[in-house]
């Protein structure tokens, strides 16, 4: 799957590339507004992380022009402006989604992963890693055809692993996403533990594999061996 | 009479004004009452005197000459205040002198001026007796002292129109102004108006006031800005340094010294993360972009939030016991308000101990936030402040408790804290 980030800041944006190019994605990346829309006029992308601050314009005329000119990329706004005012617009303007610098790279996978899939939506909403299936719209999740019962919070954290497979999750990236705006506050990513605690359980009592593993210090890691 | 804050009396100028008027007439008026006493006494006297004299000359001259040693009787008789007497031997032909005689009628001693004098009537010398009846001296001094009372009251009265009228109008500008800067808040958007004014003094004061505020307001707002600017670009090299850890992480070959080493990086960096937006927060309060305000039931945000919190007190076994007795809703920005709940829920956790508890209650108009925590009462004068931390040894950032502040501020409620029976008191009164 093709991606174009347009971002000015180098470090982030080859942070980004490096992240993403290993879950199979093709990472194009451009640093200015001007080469950022001849992209987008020439190629087709399945999703542009757009940065609204660029040194020669604005990031919102790209998502102006793709709606000019038709296009039906998924958008993701990339930005450090903080300000509902900015989020309003860059929606009615047809952005997907908007993460506010600083971000974790395992959240705006997860948002990219989803964002595909919606586009892509056709009938069914099934994600499948090896003997589980997760059914998005149901909510619901099965391992070797069997039903397991998960609370809002382990579907959430399974959903998030599984996206961020083979990746080590720091504490702070999952305590973020399970947490949304609240965890700006917190300052303890214990409870953390208990949700893969009970996750690990559900999924061994199921004869799953164990594909949860714990790195030491750092956080969790889906691990298909 | 108005009582400053430093308990000090203060006065308006009006009556320090009126007060020294008072004084100065007064000390006039006592300075100049006995004198005119003695001076219109005098005055009196001579008057008297010369009275006297004129009687007894008139009574040489034309009475004496025609008068018969046979008419005495009946002279004494009918005349009242004159008396011709057996000879007194004096050593002088006239003799002036005070007497008092007890009058019958009004029942008072009657003070008198009296005049001997020696007469020659068919030959023969008598005295002549004449006498003048006074005004008693204590009747003077009740009239004097009447008189003198009904000018200083008229006097003061007087003054008292005029320094009113005067400090009304006159100082009227000067009020206005203080009306103004009295107002003034700093952080608010409303800058004082000082209406002109044609006196030199306050055109001078409105000058010098307007002029400071201009530049008071200018620095805040640059102060203002300067932290929102720096809090804003310091999100780009974060979101680099988060990325980049999150990257580093990755690489399989990092040992577990390494791997120690990038958790603390990880732990810095998202206190870092909160720290700055934090920061955002308060400079965007500030910065008035929360202003849009709409119905906001309070039971409802904390039930919102409660499931959170409440798997958050789990891990150190603390409980949370919630009672709403109000359900009323209250004008307010609902982000704002789920930020100041956010925020009184994890500072409650936050300085909680193990097995601890945690009330909330919403009752009488206020919101009330308990915990149990350390064992004696927080230091009040620097809680709310930005950066003061209560406990050292923990992670916040000590902006919290600052938050709940601006945000009860630019609602007018009014936060207070109280240790009572081994907890800890945050109540906000709506």
């Amino acid at each position: 799957m093709k991606i174009l980030i347009v971002e000015d800041e180098q470090e982030l944006a080859k942070s980004i590339a490096a992240y993403l190019s290993s879950n199979d994605f093709v990472c194009e990346v451009v640093n200015s507004y001007k080469l950022g829309l001849e992209k987008v006029s020439i190629y087709n992308y399945d999703c542009v992380l757009l940065d609204l601050s660029l040194p020669d314009g604005n990031g919102i005329e790209i998502l102006s022009h793709l709606k000019e000119i038709h296009k039906t990329e998924g958008i993701i706004i990339i930005s450090a402006k903080e300000t509902l005012d900015n989020r309003i617009e860059c929606f009615q303007k047809g952005a997907d989604d908007y993460l506010t610098k600083p971000f974790h790279l395992s959240e705006l996978l997860v948002r990219i992963q989803a964002l595909i899939r919606r586009k892509n939506f056709q009938g069914s909403n099934v994600i499948k890693f090896n003997e589980i299936s997760i059914d998005l719209l149901a909510k619901s999740t099965q391992v070797n055809e069997k039903e397991i019962d998960l609370t809002k919070k382990e579907f959430e954290l399974l959903l998030f692993l599984i996206g961020n497979n083979n990746k080590v999750l720091s504490k702070s990236a999952i305590a973020e996403h399970l947490s949304g705006d609240m965890a700006d506050m917190l300052d303890n990513h214990d409870f953390i533990y208990a949700h893969i605690k009970n996750l690990k359980k559900k999924l061994n009592d199921s004869n799953c594999t164990d594909y949860i593993k714990t790195v030491y210090g750092l956080g969790y890691k889906w691990q298909n061996d | 009479m108005v009582w400053d804050i430093n308990g000090k009396m203060t006065k308006k100028l009006l009556q320090r004004t009126l007060r020294n008027y008072i004084v100065f007439s007064f000390i006039v008026l006592i300075v100049s009452a006995p004198l005119f006493y003695f001076f219109t006494e005098n005055l009196y006297l001579k008057d008297a005197d010369e009275t006297l004299y004129l009687r007894r000359n008139e009574f040489v001259k034309f009475t004496m000459p025609t008068m018969k040693k046979s008419d005495i009787s009946i002279w004494n008789k009918i005349s009242k205040d004159g008396k011709i007497i057996n000879f007194k031997n004096s050593h002088t032909n006239n003799k002036l002198f005070f007497a008092t005689e007890y009058d019958h009628y009004t029942k008072e001693n009657e003070p008198y001026h009296v005049l001997e004098s020696k007469i020659l009537i068919d030959n023969e010398k008598y005295t002549l007796v004449l006498r003048v009846n006074l005004i008693e001296s204590e009747d003077l001094i009740i009239s004097v002292f009447l008189l003198f009372s009904v000018i200083l009251i008229l006097l003061l009265t007087g003054l008292f129109i005029i320094t009113k009228k005067l400090s009304s109008n006159l100082w009227k500008p000067f009020y206005d102004t203080l009306n103004q800067i009295e107002q003034f808040e700093i952080d608010k958007h409303k800058i004082p108006y000082f209406s002109e004014s044609k006196i030199e003094e306050f055109h001078r004061l409105n000058d010098a006031l307007s002029k400071l505020i201009e530049n008071n307001i200018i620095i805040f707002k640059s102060q203002r800005e300067f932290v929102e600017n720096a809090a804003h670009e310091l999100q780009t090299p974060l979101a680099i340094f988060q990325s980049t850890i999150d990257n580093l992480i990755q690489n399989p070959t990092i040992s577990q010294d390494q791997s120690e080493l990038l958790a603390q990086l990880n732990d810095s960096v998202s206190r870092l993360n909160r720290l700055n937006k934090n920061l955002l927060l308060l400079s965007k309060i500030d910065g008035n972009q929360y202003n849009s305000n709409e119905l906001v039931f309070f039971h409802r945000t904390i039930e919102k939030q409660l499931e959170f919190f409440t798997e958050q007190a789990k891990s150190r076994n603390i409980t949370i016991n919630y009672s709403i007795q109000e359900t009323i809703p209250l004008k307010a920005n609902p982000v704002l308000i789920e930020i100041l709940i956010s925020n009184l829920f994890l500072n409650a956790i936050k300085h909680n101990h193990q097995d601890g508890f945690i009330a909330i209650e919403l009752v009488n108009n206020s919101l009330i936030f308990s915990n149990s925590g350390q064992t004696k009462k927080l230091d009040t004068a620097k809680l709310f402040q930005r950066f003061s931390k209560i406990n050292p040894s923990t992670h916040g950032n000590g902006l919290g408790l600052a938050i709940i502040k601006k945000i009860s501020d630019i609602n007018n409620w009014s936060i207070t804290y109280d240790f009572a029976k081994n907890s800890h008191f945050f109540t906000i009164k709506f």
